[in-house]
């Protein structure tokens, strides 16, 4: 591995993490100004170059082996902010830039402004929060102080909660402000864990902060409490098991391109910064009952989540329960990568390759879930059965997601689960690997529950048929998921890029 | 010609590709009898003396054709062409007709995938191909046995993949170097320190696979709810997956006592409870499936003599004896289709013609059997093995005699009926190749025709076949006595054990209720935070 330079300093390129928040807030802001049909151009315009931009930073920290970074004004913290991307931010900024956009051209018919109305309610929201929400994600995976990503964290909420309710029944409603209400509590949580630290250590830029605890001989408690209280906080916003209980009303109910966002990438927003927190910021305290004990949650995300999506009646809880098992082997990273064994960089991109491909596979099962809920009119799996005849490429989306999910090759499934088994074996921590095992049996039990019976010849009634290009982006993300199975080694190397090896 | 090997493999995949295509889609059946043809001519080259590898670095994937491997892709490529040939014919009164063969063409392109795969990802990859894609093959009836059978199978498939994946995360993590080619991480192997969890874990998923007892419910459900066909490739090729897994993945080299024992003990149970099992069945699918879990048991038993002995020729002559079930098993259920469709008055060939392959595999002199039997004869010498290895030829005869007895009860009622060309051309291919294909692999192997001609080989071999076929009569004609075992035997008991550990999930949806209240999860909430704080110190 080359060494790696934190430097505090802009770095040729940096200038693009810049662009990358600032593009989609723009973008936001002029919807809102331009209103109307407008907001929906100005959307669909920005995708294609966000994610060319996310592309571009990818490339330039892959090309430089090292971390991106920008200082703003020229200030250096603690004065200034700093905007920093290593492998791990680069690739989620791609897979975010990648995923809205799919989701944004998805959504085209469902949130067209209507013919005889200069501006409608909902398409208009829709087109802002979407867009709003990005550039939240891209300042949580670029953020390089801890109260910048509150404010990145916050703003992540308050988009993604109206997304929910926008159709404005009842049930979106309550989901929504179920999620509000416990978003919130993570926030306070958070925030005090960062009032903290700020009390502490006098400085909430990640480096800085890093150093100055390791620079410490005795840690306070109040570090400890710090953690505890942001970790939970985190915790609360990624519905880890068991804070996951706004978590299903909310991604089964919100329309799909929302639902599709909100798995593949909402909660993936809190748990980047659990891994910031973790092997950024205090590294060294990261004690193996932890580390064990965010295993644990994990595990018990894995297992519950799973026999929970096989007992769901409708086809949207199931992919959100699922969800709250897919987030689950995210968790196996804690114990697994924390330290400098190969085995420990194994683990870790056998965490970030789930997240990656986690992302993909689900948006593309909300979405395809979307279609055939607006094709049938309802997603009851029960009576889901021969829809596999009636849309063939949908269910054929759907089921390259679910083979990702179950990890079977090729998928980015795959390539993770063999990754973090890799690491179980070598690491000598057997137990993880019992769970992995498990939880890909149980996927293949509840993603069986869906295609077997689709697959049936009984015919069924489309109350229309969805479009060739609606079901192209479908296609297009279920395939990233496969071909994250593809992957040459040296896309392993860009995920260890400005990676910190936990030394105890 | 190395990349004979590459077209054998995606040939399927170009058909399948040319299904997107509706203009197309009309003419694929006609290709499914050529689509395994690259595959048969990449066999042949290698079994000519040329060993064929290919490797495609930008993906990581890489192929290679050994001769054991060659062996069985050779068979399984005709039987799934002569398969696809009677598939054709299938088709023209089929319903689902795109499901069947978008899952044909996919099993196809794993299952004679499998046999050339360099790498352990790539194994797993065409080891699910080969599988999971089966399913729509299965449940293609649309009807409660399909259905019961299919999720029969995806449960034990997906089983033996979790397996396998385990096994094969132990292989890679034994070699140091990271190299997960088959052959480095076997050479790896012996100093591997998870080496037995690495080997039971591995063989464990493929004994699911091929159906050892008591693994083995799958395989009567899902051979007799499959069309004919279908059940042809799965029982013939479709199960080698499992088989060729043994040879890649136990170490014959150094001689493991007392894994092979173990194997051998398996093999020899599950030898003759497929026969014991089988000969209370009166469905020819179904006695054909058990026969096929009998025969799966003598393979264990000869590898597992291979690995306690540590016989470096034991994958070649384990390839040979499978290769001969499977033309044989394929043969037969080609057999069960044609007779169906054929009147009492015109089924005197066809039930000839079954009659020699069904002895064959009890090892009826002078046919492929026959040979099947003299190849891995040395295998079984000591005394006690020696005996059970003729036992078992002796149950089997006595089993197929009791199928061909259920076979010629099966005929179509109408008295003209016949079956069409493509189902009779298919059928009588599979058959004769069954009894002559071995004998030119013996006899490209080398070895003399004197070994098989001589008087005591004869008799040797004609002897069980003969006390088989006594002993069957006695028992179609006084066996009445017998209860009746359902289809899958303990597959019964499994799927009720299922079913109530499905009801504990209930109590899981209620604990779930419960946590997705507001109190219990702010207090969650509290409590992580607080043993975080705790746990740092």
């Amino acid at each position: 591995m080359p060494a790696v330079t934190f430097g505090l300093s802009t770095n040729a390129g940096g200038y693009l993490l810049v662009l990358a928040i600032i593009l989609p807030a723009i973008g936001m802001i002029a919807s809102l100004v331009a209103g109307g049909r407008a907001a929906e151009r100005i959307a669909l315009t920005i995708m294609p170059v966000g994610l060319g931009l996310a592309l571009a930073i990818a490339i330039s920290v892959w090309w430089e082996q090292a971390p991106l970074v920008y200082v703003l004004g020229g200030w250096a913290p603690p004065l200034g902010i700093a905007l920093r991307a290593d492998g791990f931010s680069a690739v989620m900024l791609v897979t975010a830039a990648f995923v809205v956009a799919a989701a944004g051209y998805f959504a085209r018919p469902l949130f067209a402004t209507p013919a005889h109305l200069a501006e409608g309610r909902a398409p208009l929201a829709f087109w802002t929060l979407l867009q709003g929400l990005w550039a939240a994600l891209n300042m949580v995976f670029v953020g390089g102080d801890l109260f910048n990503l509150y404010v990145a964290l916050e703003l992540l909420t308050f988009a993604a909660v109206p997304l929910v309710c926008l159709d404005g029944r009842p049930e979106t409603l309550r989901a929504a402000l179920r999620y509000l209400l416990f978003a919130l509590l993570g926030s306070i949580f958070y925030l005090l864990g960062v009032a903290l630290l700020y009390g502490s250590y006098g400085t909430l830029d990640i480096v800085l902060l890093a150093e100055r605890i390791r620079g410490q001989s005795i840690v306070g408690p109040a570090t400890f409490v710090a953690g505890g209280l942001m970790t939970a906080g985190l915790l609360a916003k990624t519905a880890l098991f068991p804070l996951h209980l706004w978590l299903p009303p909310a991604h089964a109910n919100a329309p799909a391109p929302a639902s599709a966002v909100l798995s593949a990438l909402v909660v993936k927003g809190s748990f980047f910064l659990v891994v910031r927190l973790w092997f950024d910021v205090m590294p060294g305290l990261a004690s193996d009952v932890a580390m064990g004990l965010l295993g644990a949650l994990g595990s018990g995300a894995i297992l519950f989540g799973s026999v929970l999506a096989l007992r769901q009646q409708r086809l949207k809880l199931l992919i959100a329960y699922s969800t709250i098992a897919q987030i689950g082997y995210l968790f196996l990273m804690f114990p697994l990568a924390a330290g400098s064994e190969p085995w420990n960089w194994q683990a870790w991109n056998g965490g970030v390759m789930q997240a990656l491909s986690h992302a993909f596979a689900k948006a593309a099962m909300f979405l395809a879930a979307g279609l055939v809920a607006e094709s049938l009119g309802h997603d009851r799996i029960a009576d889901l059965r021969g829809i596999g005849r009636a849309m063939p490429m949908t269910l054929f989306a759907f089921g390259l997601g679910g083979l990702s999910l179950m990890g079977l090759p090729p998928s980015g499934g795959f390539t993770a689960k063999w990754l973090l088994l890799q690491a179980t074996v070598q690491g000598g921590q057997w137990f993880w690997a019992a769970i992995v095992l498990c939880g890909g049996l149980l996927a293949g039990g509840y993603v069986y529950r869906v295609v077997a019976p689709a697959l049936a010849t009984s015919t069924l009634g489309l109350k229309t048929s969805p479009s060739r290009s609606r079901e192209a982006i479908v296609l297009a993300l279920a395939s990233a998921a496969l071909l994250l199975g593809f992957v040459p080694p040296d896309f392993h190397g860009l995920l260890q890029v400005g990676r910190r090896a936990i030394v105890p | 010609m190395t990349l004979l090997l590459a077209a054998g493999f995606l040939s399927p995949l170009v058909l399948l590709a040319a299904c997107l295509r509706p203009a197309w889609r009309r003419a694929i059946p006609a290709w499914l009898a050529v689509a395994p043809l690259p595959a048969l001519a990449a066999a042949l080259v290698v079994l000519e003396g040329t060993p064929l590898a290919l490797e495609l670095p930008g993906l990581r994937f890489a192929l290679m054709l050994d001769v054991p491997g060659a062996i069985l892709l050779a068979v399984s490529a005709l039987l799934w062409s002569a398969a696809g040939l009677y598939a054709t014919a299938f088709l023209q009164n089929a319903t689902a007709k795109l499901r069947f063969i978008v899952c044909w063409l996919l099993t196809l392109s794993g299952s004679l995938g499998i046999f050339m795969a360099d790498d352990l990802v790539g194994f797993y990859l065409l080891f699910a191909l080969a599988s999971l894609p089966a399913y729509g093959l299965i449940a293609h009836d649309d009807d409660d046995a399909a259905y019961r059978a299919g999720g029969v199978y995806i449960t034990f498939t997906l089983l033996s993949e979790a397996f396998l994946l385990m096994g094969f995360v132990l292989l890679a993590a034994g070699d140091s170097a990271g190299s997960i080619r088959i052959q480095d991480v076997m050479a790896a192997l012996p100093q591997s320190p998870w080496r037995d969890a690495a080997l039971a874990l591995t063989a464990m998923g493929f004994a699911l696979k091929i159906g050892l007892v008591p693994m083995h419910g799958w395989m009567p459900l899902t051979y007799a709810a499959a069309p004919v066909p279908a059940a042809a490739v799965l029982s013939g090729a479709g199960v080698k997956a499992g088989v060729i897994g043994f040879l890649r993945f136990l170490p014959f080299d150094t001689a493991m006592p007392l894994a092979g024992e173990l194997l051998v003990a398996v093999g020899f149970f599950s030898a003759f409870y497929g026969v014991v099992i089988g000969l209370v069945q009166s469905r020819p699918a179904v006695i054909l499936a058990y026969s096929s879990i009998s025969q799966m048991g003598v393979i264990a038993a000869i590898l597992g003599m291979g690995l306690a002995t540590g016989n470096n020729g034991t994958a070649i002559a384990g390839a040979f004896y499978a290769a001969h079930h499977v033309l044989a098993k394929g043969a037969l259920f080609l057999a069960i289709g044609v007779t169906f469709m054929t009147a009492a008055s015109r089924i005197r060939p066809t039930l000839f013609l079954a009659t020699l392959v069904a002895l064959g595999l009890g090892g009826l002199p002078l046919t492929g059997g026959a040979l099947a039997k003299l190849a891995v004869k040395d295998f079984f010498d000591g005394s006690l093995i020696g005996m059970l290895a003729i036992l078992s030829a002796v149950g089997t005869t006595v089993l197929m005699v009791h199928f061909l007895v259920h076979l010629s009860r099966s005929m179509a009622a109408a008295p003209s009926a016949g079956a069409a060309l493509p189902f009779v051309l298919a059928w009588r291919l599979v058959a004769l190749a069954a009894i002559c294909v071995p004998w030119l692999l013996y006899l490209a192997g080398g070895r003399s025709v004197q070994a098989v001609l001589a008087p005591a080989a004869l008799r040797d071999a004609a002897w069980p076949v003969a006390l088989g076929t006594v002993l069957a009569f006695g028992w179609v004609r006084w066996g009445g006595w017998a209860p009746r075992i359902p289809a899958g035997d303990v597959i019964g008991a499994m799927e009720t054990a299922f079913r109530s550990a499905r009801s504990a999930g209930a109590a899981v949806e209620r604990l779930d209720g419960g946590l997705r209240q507001w109190a219990p999860a702010a207090f969650s909430l509290v409590a992580i935070a607080v043993v975080f704080s705790a746990a740092m110190i």
